[in-house]
């Protein structure tokens, strides 16, 4: 047997954020009820292919999922469990938005086998909200964390993102703060990259809006690092951080390069070094599934080089150590003097610092073939 | 020969660019019925495809007219500065010049500067006004300014439209009339003056000639008097204006040889043609030609290195003044320095590289030739990474040109200030008419390749004019500025300059790097030294974030093709010391352009 991670997707939102680009849709709700039947039916199409397979943990994700009933979230996890193998004491995550739950929903959310609840707080700064286009106020987090708890979730995360255009050092010390005194079990940070293909991306490609500074932002990212990390947050992946024991298992699989099967437009799956994705729009992918055929968009097969890659750079994002066999020394002892690696049991490391570089410790760490001349002659 | 020597007539325009020249030669052209109206098409005689681009002749052609009896035989000349000997050859083959200048805009120093070539050559100039049809053109004031230059009554002062033909079969009147017959008996030994010389992919070196005496027929053995060379000739002909073929070319004539040689170095500008086997003294005025302004050129690929010699190589085959050696630069790899008659030669040089040898090339800023005394001896410095560093070296000498600047008077205080910044000094100074003043200047030849063209027509609004002429060597107090990245010279950076100016340019050079470089994991100091003493720091601070926020699910299939494609990149990346450093950048840094380069 092969532990393996269920990813499902929900595409709906209540409205699209300017600075998302995610597959999510909003105003496609009419589309909700095909397409929790097309979950079910995507499940029961692949569930052959995963014989060996026992799922260890469930994702729910979007856009929104919580847009959807709970009557429907409930059916499609109970419908889940019944076409493929998943673990009674699975990690079950769901991701809502504050403003969409309260603690009737959340009591039956939890009732339901939903275990792990991830609120996209974002920000608790009203400007930064507003900016960012989210539908909710600060206050309506703390509602939703509360109401969480009275409803038996005892593993919360709070999303949240920084460096949007008029966040000062400050106003993100307060988001910290505040998201500190309401105790979540974990707390994904993110700085906020501008995507091309969304309305911010075009915004400040026409220079109407700036791009964040890089500089700002690692400000940003250290007063987490200190924050949280003095709160008693171990910092575990660039963008993560919880309290020991509570690591989103289901995301670490990623990291760690477990296979993981995705269902719903646009998921995607990984097993061994195939990779394979579904159709992105959602009626194409529920013409696909109601026709009985899998809605897959697009597949790959990668190559050694392309699988070195893939573990280096996920590995390099968390704090397990890639193993220094096969390393340039030189490279290796750079990296270390520049403060970036740090030597460890485990292998290398990257330090605080050398996380919010993953990038350049990868390219530096991939072997590569030989350069143009750095020396003449 | 149907044609008596006393009917052929050699003549040339001389003209400013945009004056007008190609569009009077179509005019010839059809009004001789030399091409029919429905083969005509514009700039009938700039056959590259680069000439037609740039709207400058290149290569001299002579194309025969037959008119009323007579054979003109209008000789083109190249449009440049750098091909200031080109001109001088071409003139020498004529007999006569038609002075074309623009009614609207008047005199420009280049075609004044080619005018006094022409009259010290001795050639009988017919001054011609050009597009009198225009509405800007003030045709009285440039006729009085056009006579008082040649010396004539303003009567003698043509005026034709290039665009619409008239006038122009008065100036055809005015070429046989005014301009003499050649002379050379056709029994004398030969002796033919090459005024241009190209190669061609199938017949090899074909020269363009003026006979001067006797008589050279086709298939004939010939030997070159200044490179010794000797050779068997295949056919020779004229331009009429396609190549036709005839049995010998007689004296006074002009007209193309089929060398039957492989080289252009062996059948160079201004040398002699003779039989093999006659003496007779060179016709005067040869010179070799002579690098300029040289560059290093690399091939972005460090791979395409042959292939850049070869392209060279072959180059070198249709471009006699075009000399490089090897040359190894610590951050650019293997290349070569490359010697140019002059900034249009070096640009031409590199698009064809770039356009006919599919070639991506990376070019250092270019610079003269320096002589130093070192240690008692004297040292030719074409590379300023070999020019000794912080002042440890004896007498500098540097090329310096004799500068001939026509600048409406309105703009006369800007030129002069520019040509004192630039070192220049003050020759002399003409007012052409009350409203336009020629001014000479000796200039050092550095400050010319630098920018001085570009900011001499930013001050003027694009008015003033300029040609230059080689003026030798002079001393002058030049220092090396090194750039450094990180604590390491970089050798494709380092420039020889005026002590005066040293400390600007490497500001101006840190700056510019500071920009270009990306941010790397470390704190990198950008310097400019004098030998061990720094003139100048930048600091291109550390590179904090780099990094995908987001890395689940589809996000890690995207983020490895990112990965994929940084990767290659950073394979294209150039290493110095520590610090990698884009091909762009060094692209950018290097650029000599309109607005690019510190000023």
């Amino acid at each position: 047997m092969i532990a393996v991670g269920l990813y499902v997707h929900v595409p709906f939102c209540r409205t699209r954020c300017g600075y998302c680009d995610f597959n999510a849709y909003a105003g496609l709700d009419d589309l909700a009820p095909r397409y929790v039947r097309a979950l079910a039916a995507e499940a029961s199409l692949v569930a052959p292919a995963w014989g060996d397979a026992r799922f260890t943990t469930v994702f729910v994700g979007g856009g929104t999922p919580t847009t959807l009933p709970p009557t429907s979230l409930e059916r499609l996890l109970a419908e889940l469990r019944a076409i493929l193998p998943i673990d009674d004491d699975a990690e079950v995550t769901i991701e809502a938005n504050p403003e969409t739950v309260d603690e009737g929903s959340l009591g039956r959310l939890r009732a339901a086998g939903y275990r792990r609840l991830s609120l996209g707080a974002q920000s608790f700064d009203r400007v930064v909200l507003a900016r960012l286009e989210r539908g909710h106020d600060p206050d309506a987090v703390g509602r939703a964390v509360r109401a969480a708890r009275r409803a038996g979730f005892d593993n919360v995360n709070l999303d949240l993102i920084y460096g949007v255009d008029g966040e000062g050092l400050a106003s993100w010390r307060e988001t910290l703060r505040a998201t500190i005194a309401l105790g979540p079990e974990h707390v994904s940070a993110y700085a906020l990259t501008i995507e091309p293909a969304t309305p911010l991306g075009r915004q400040v490609a026409d220079g109407l809006r700036p791009a964040p500074d890089p500089d700002v932002q690692a400000d940003m990212y250290e007063q987490a690092c200190e924050l949280l990390g003095a709160a008693g947050y171990r910092h575990y992946e660039v963008s993560n951080w919880a309290r020991p024991g509570f690591e989103c298992r289901h995301n670490l699989g990623y990291w760690r390069r477990h296979p993981y099967l995705g269902l719903g437009a646009g998921a995607h799956s990984a097993r061994g070094p195939a990779r394979w994705w579904n159709l992105r729009p959602p009626r194409a992918y529920l013409a696909s599934v109601e026709a009985g055929s899998p809605p897959v968009g697009g597949a790959e097969e990668l190559t050694s080089e392309q699988i070195e890659l893939e573990e280096r750079f996920l590995r390099l994002r968390t704090r397990e150590g890639v193993a220094p066999d096969g390393l340039d020394p030189a490279v290796v002892d750079g990296l270390v003097d520049a403060g970036l690696l740090e030597r460890a049991p485990a292998g290398l490391i990257p330090t605080e610092r050398g996380l919010l570089l993953v990038n350049e410790l990868v390219l530096a760490l991939v072997p590569q073939r030989p350069r143009a001349p750095a020396t003449a002659g | 020969m149907a044609i008596p020597t006393s009917r052929i007539r050699n003549f040339c325009i001389v003209a400013h660019i945009d004056h007008g020249k190609s569009t009077l030669a179509d005019r010839l052209l059809e009004l001789t019925h030399t091409v029919e109206a429905r083969a005509m098409r514009a700039q009938y005689l700039d056959r590259m495809e680069l000439e037609r681009e740039r709207g400058i002749t290149i290569k001299a052609q002579a194309v025969r007219l037959l008119h009323d009896g007579y054979e003109l035989n209008l000789i083109d000349t190249p449009g440049h500065v750098d091909f200031t000997y080109e001109v001088s050859r071409s003139l020498a083959a004529c007999e006569g010049a038609i002075l074309l200048v623009d009614a609207a805009q008047g005199l420009e120093a280049q075609t004044l500067a080619n005018y006094h070539l022409a009259r010290d050559a001795g050639l009988v100039i017919i001054p011609v006004l050009n597009k009198i049809d225009l509405p800007a053109a003030e045709p009285a004031r440039r006729r009085e300014e056009l006579a008082a230059l040649v010396g004539e009554p303003p009567e003698r002062v043509l005026a034709v439209s290039a665009k619409t033909g008239e006038g122009v079969e008065e100036l055809v009147r005015a070429v046989i009339d005014r301009i003499p017959a050649p002379e050379g008996h056709a029994d004398a030994p030969l002796r033919a003056l090459i005024f241009d010389s190209a190669f061609d992919p199938y017949r090899g070196v074909i020269t363009y000639l003026r006979v001067r005496e006797g008589t050279l027929p086709s298939y004939a053995r010939i030997r070159m008097l200044a490179t010794g060379v000797a050779s068997d000739a295949e056919e020779v002909g004229v331009m009429a204006p396609e190549a036709t073929p005839v049995e010998a070319l007689g004296p006074g004539e002009v007209g193309y040889l089929v060398t039957g040689l492989k080289d252009v170095h062996l059948a160079k500008v201004g040398d002699t043609i003779t039989l093999d086997g006659s003496t007779v003294e060179p016709l005067p005025g040869y010179r070799e030609p002579k690098p300029m302004v040289w560059c290093g050129l690399f091939p972005a690929e460090g791979g395409d290195y042959p292939a850049l010699r070869e392209a060279l190589d072959r180059l070198r085959l249709s471009d006699a003044a075009l000399v490089y050696e090897p040359e190894v630069s610590q951050a650019l790899g293997f290349g070569f320095r490359v010697g140019f008659l002059g900034l249009l030669h070096m640009e031409i040089v590199r698009e064809r590289l770039e356009r006919e040898f599919g070639l991506e090339l990376i070019a250092t800023a270019p610079n003269v030739e320096f002589h130093v005394e070192r240690a008692g001896r004297a040292i030719v410095v074409r590379n300023p990474a070999e020019f000794p560093p912080g002042g440890d070296h004896g007498r500098v000498e540097e090329p310096v040109v004799f500068a001939t600047i026509i600048t409406p008077s309105t703009f006369l205080g800007a030129v002069l200030d520019l040509c004192q910044e630039r070192r220049g000094e003050l020759v002399d100074m003409t007012y052409l008419t009350p409203e336009r003043v020629e001014v000479h200047y000796v200039l050092p030849l550095a400050e010319i390749v630098f920018d001085f063209f570009d900011q001499l027509k930013s001050r003027t609004r694009g008015y003033a004019s300029l040609d230059y002429e080689p003026w030798g060597y002079q001393e002058a107090d030049l220092v090396r500025v090194d750039v450094l990245l990180h604590g390491e010279p970089v050798d494709a950076f380092s420039s020889v300059v005026h002590r005066e100016r040293a400390y600007r340019y490497g500001r101006q050079m840190t700056e510019r790097l500071k920009e270009l470089i990306p941010r790397q994991l470390f704190d990198v100091a950008v310097q400019a030294a004098i030998g061990s003493r720094i003139i100048a720091r930048e600091t291109i601070k550390a590179k904090r974030k780099d990094v995908l926020a987001k890395c689940y699910g589809g996000d890690i299939t995207r983020k490895r093709k990112l990965l994929e494609t940084q990767k290659r990149g950073k394979e294209r990346l150039r290493r110095v010391g520590k610090v990698d450093v884009p091909q762009e950048a060094f692209i950018e840094a290097l650029r000599v352009d309109r607005k690019g380069r510190p000023a």
